[in-house]
């Protein structure tokens, strides 16, 4: 299990940092009437914002109703959500609470019909809401403190993350050397939540180059991490570690499984295990369902382990032969305006001109001593890039395929 | 009609309605139709590669507008536009503007319909309906089943059939003859099964295989030049992959698809046509897995990723033959 879930705090005075935030909140909680003021936790990630929310709910007996920067998008959606809520009981009989998650991505999408109806919602609260943001700097998100109280959530200082840092370790059975510990405790931002993610694979013996000592595991650390690990666990703890938009980490494990020269069983296997991440991304993409991305990292870590275990794939910067990727970098533009520029002169897709024509013309040019079609008008620099592409390719062909 | 110097397939590209090869029953009913232009609707060709689609609508372009045809023909296709946005705006811009009083309509023609999404269709009916004061469409697709009944039921539909061994062979020594090429009737019929029916894969053949021969076609020749189609490098792509080379095959297909800008789409169709050519034991669970993929670059972020995880999907099919 990740550290970072299993050793949440159980209460809300045994969260660590943000004692006065987290007093506020409590006694705002405690004294709610209903038309009092929704509160807006304001902070860095990682500071334990939804943490004291949940406590906070436990504390004094809510049911949280949770919604996030993607539920959130439209105005039916969030009427849909709460409406059934707004001065209503919650599922389980106790009364219920609101709890929007990332409430400045709504400003942030432009979702306007979403902000407004959130904004209704805070200007007559029939239940308690708690909003929770990394940032109040859009203009936008202004609006929504008029209307209510802000209570700011501030990175945890590292000597206390050094002290939570120890006792998980000792209860965990582990240890890192006193340099490491220090490194992992203050190289994480007061990011409490990067902080153990870090400190899991570190103990479960990943090598961090002393450059990629922030508390996470770059691109190189975290794919040799992974694919090194014993279990699927320590797997997982390193693609966590690795902080890094969802499709480069899906391409780096990509471009190390496809050099790794795998038998094809485990090859098909690491494969589909990659392109069902990709799928997720791509739905994710498509709907704006970010929640969903939490599930990715845990999916990619049981598949994908499960198939490479013991196969020593390595990361590998550039997955390609750097003859191809010259050629896709050098030729490809080039060739791509050349099939577009005269696929429309043939009415053709540039993809269907470059697949029935293109040879053909190529042929007609480079070994039967063709006139090449006139290219200066076509692309800004007279054509001349175009030309050049096909001459290269007619060079190619300058003889007939036996 | 620049690169129309160089290539007969453009050179000789039927100008007339009455020129088309093979479409007898399809070209009748257009013809009927255009007899009173102004009341043309939205046309749909659909049809295999090479039938002479694309072909049809330029010649109703020309007949309908004449020297006109210039300022008043917008040539869409779908596989190149980034989306139903791109469409949208183009023929927004195409439409603002009534046609000249000489000219019934302005005319759009969006070939590879079928290569849009539902949503991207369902986008589209709005903007054939905001045009339709201005344009007629016509619509180009390989398969219909592909096109939403709602844009279907604003067309009328053609269907066009593969073109007769016969015709397309009779089409092919009238063009050679006019090439002054020498080919005998065994050499054509050759050319007809190397280009499985599509017209315009015939032509390039013939071209090539004739320029090779320095205007003598032999059987070698129309070997050796149906083989240039890159086609045959995806079908060397999937031969890797079930021969257990994955990089080479992946290698392959990144090529194809970054330096050539073939659509995943495209490969996709070829890979198929190499698998039923090479019909492994193994063969439906092949295209199983095949679908299994095309399905997945529609909903998942990286085409290069899903192909070559297909790739591999093929080497594991192939080992286990």
């Amino acid at each position: 299990m990740m550290w970072s879930e299993k050793h949440r705090p159980a209460s809300l005075s045994a969260m660590m940092g943000n004692e006065e935030a987290r007093g506020q909140l409590a006694a705002w909680l405690k004294g709610w009437r209903k038309g009092a003021r929704p509160v807006l936790l304001v902070g860095p990630p990682g500071t334990g914002k939804t943490t004291a929310a949940f406590l906070a709910c436990e504390a004094f007996g809510y049911d949280m109703v949770g919604l996030d920067a993607s539920d959130a998008r439209s105005r039916s959606r969030i009427s849909g959500v709460l409406g059934p809520v707004m001065g209503n009981a919650g599922v389980s009989g106790r009364p219920a609470l609101i709890f929007v998650d990332e409430v400045d991505g709504i400003h942030g999408r432009a979702d306007f019909g979403g902000a407004e109806a959130l904004l209704r919602l805070l200007k007559e609260p029939t239940v308690p809401v708690i909003m929770a943001a990394n940032s109040d700097a859009s203009p936008k998100m202004k609006s929504i403190e008029k209307a209510s109280k802000t209570l700011r959530f501030r990175p945890v200082p590292p000597r206390l993350l050094r002290a939570h840092l120890r006792r998980v370790l000792r209860e965990e059975g582990a240890s890192l050397s006193p340099g490491t510990e220090i490194r992992t405790a203050e190289g994480c931002g007061g990011d409490m939540r990067r902080m153990l993610n870090a400190a899991q694979s570190l103990a479960a013996g990943f090598d961090i180059p002393a450059d990629a000592g922030q508390g996470m595991l770059d691109a190189q650390a975290g794919t040799d991490a992974f694919f090194a690990a014993g279990d699927a666990e320590s797997a997982l703890a390193a693609l966590r570690a690795m902080r890094m938009d969802p499709r480069e980490k899906i391409g780096t494990l990509f471009s190390a499984v496809a050099t790794a020269r795998l038998p094809p069983e485990a090859a098909a296997r690491a494969m589909d295990a990659i392109s069902e991440a990709d799928l997720l991304y791509g739905r994710i993409l498509r709907t704006k369902q970010w929640r969903l991305l939490r599930y990715m990292d845990a999916a990619l870590a049981a598949k994908l382990h499960r198939a490479t275990r013991g196969a020593g794939v390595r990361y590998e910067r550039y997955g390609l032969p750097w003859q191809l990727l010259n050629r896709i970098r050098w030729d490809g533009r080039a060739v791509r305006s050349l099939c577009g520029a005269l696929g429309r002169r043939m009415h053709a897709s540039s993809s269907e001109f470059s697949t029935v024509y293109l040879p053909y013309l190529a042929y007609m040019v480079g070994a039967c001593g063709a006139e090449p079609p006139d290219l200066s008008s076509e692309g800004g620099d007279g054509g001349q890039a175009l030309a050049a592409a096909l001459a290269k390719e007619a060079g190619a062909r300058g003889g007939m395929p036996r | 009609m620049a690169g129309g110097g160089v290539m007969w397939v453009e050179k000789h590209r039927p100008a007339k309605l009455s020129e088309v090869v093979g479409q007898a029953e399809a070209i009748g009913s257009i013809r009927a139709l255009l007899e009173r232009p102004a009341e043309m609707p939205h046309l749909m060709f659909s049809g295999s590669a090479g039938v002479g689609k694309t072909t049809t609508a330029l010649c109703i372009a020309r007949q309908v507008l004449g020297d006109h045809m210039r300022d008043h023909l917008l040539e869409l296709n779908a596989s190149d536009e980034r989306g139903i946005g791109m469409v949208r705006d183009k023929v927004k811009r195409f439409s603002n503007y009534a046609a000249f009083a000489d000219v019934p309509f302005k005319i759009i023609i969006l070939d590879e319909a079928d290569e849009m999404t539902a949503d991207a269709q369902t986008a589209l009916r709005r903007t054939i309906e905001d045009a339709a004061r201005v344009c007629r469409f016509i619509l180009v697709a390989n398969n219909i089943s592909k096109i939403i009944d709602p844009i279907q039921s604003r067309c009328a539909v053609f269907k066009f059939t593969a073109i007769p061994k016969g015709d397309l062979v009779a089409h092919l020594g009238r063009l050679a003859k006019a090439e002054k090429v020498a080919a005998d009737r065994k050499s054509l019929e050759e050319i007809y099964d190397q280009a499985e029916g599509d017209l315009r894969h015939a032509i390039n053949i013939l071209q090539a295989a004739a320029a090779t021969g320095s205007g003598k076609v032999t059987a070698d020749n129309i070997r050796a030049a149906a083989g240039l189609a890159r086609a045959d490098s995806v079908e060397g792509v999937v031969k890797a992959a079930m021969g257990g080379n994955l990089a080479k095959a992946r290698e392959g297909m990144v090529e194809l698809v970054k330096v050539y800008g073939m659509s995943e789409s495209d490969f996709l169709k070829y890979a198929c046509g190499a698998v039923y050519r090479a019909a492994p034991p193994n063969m439906g669970e092949v295209l199983e897995a095949m679908a299994k993929y095309d399905y997945r670059i529609l909903a998942g972020s990286s085409p290069e990723i899903q192909l070559t995880a297909m790739l591999a999907e093929l080497g594991r099919l192939g080992a286990s033959r």
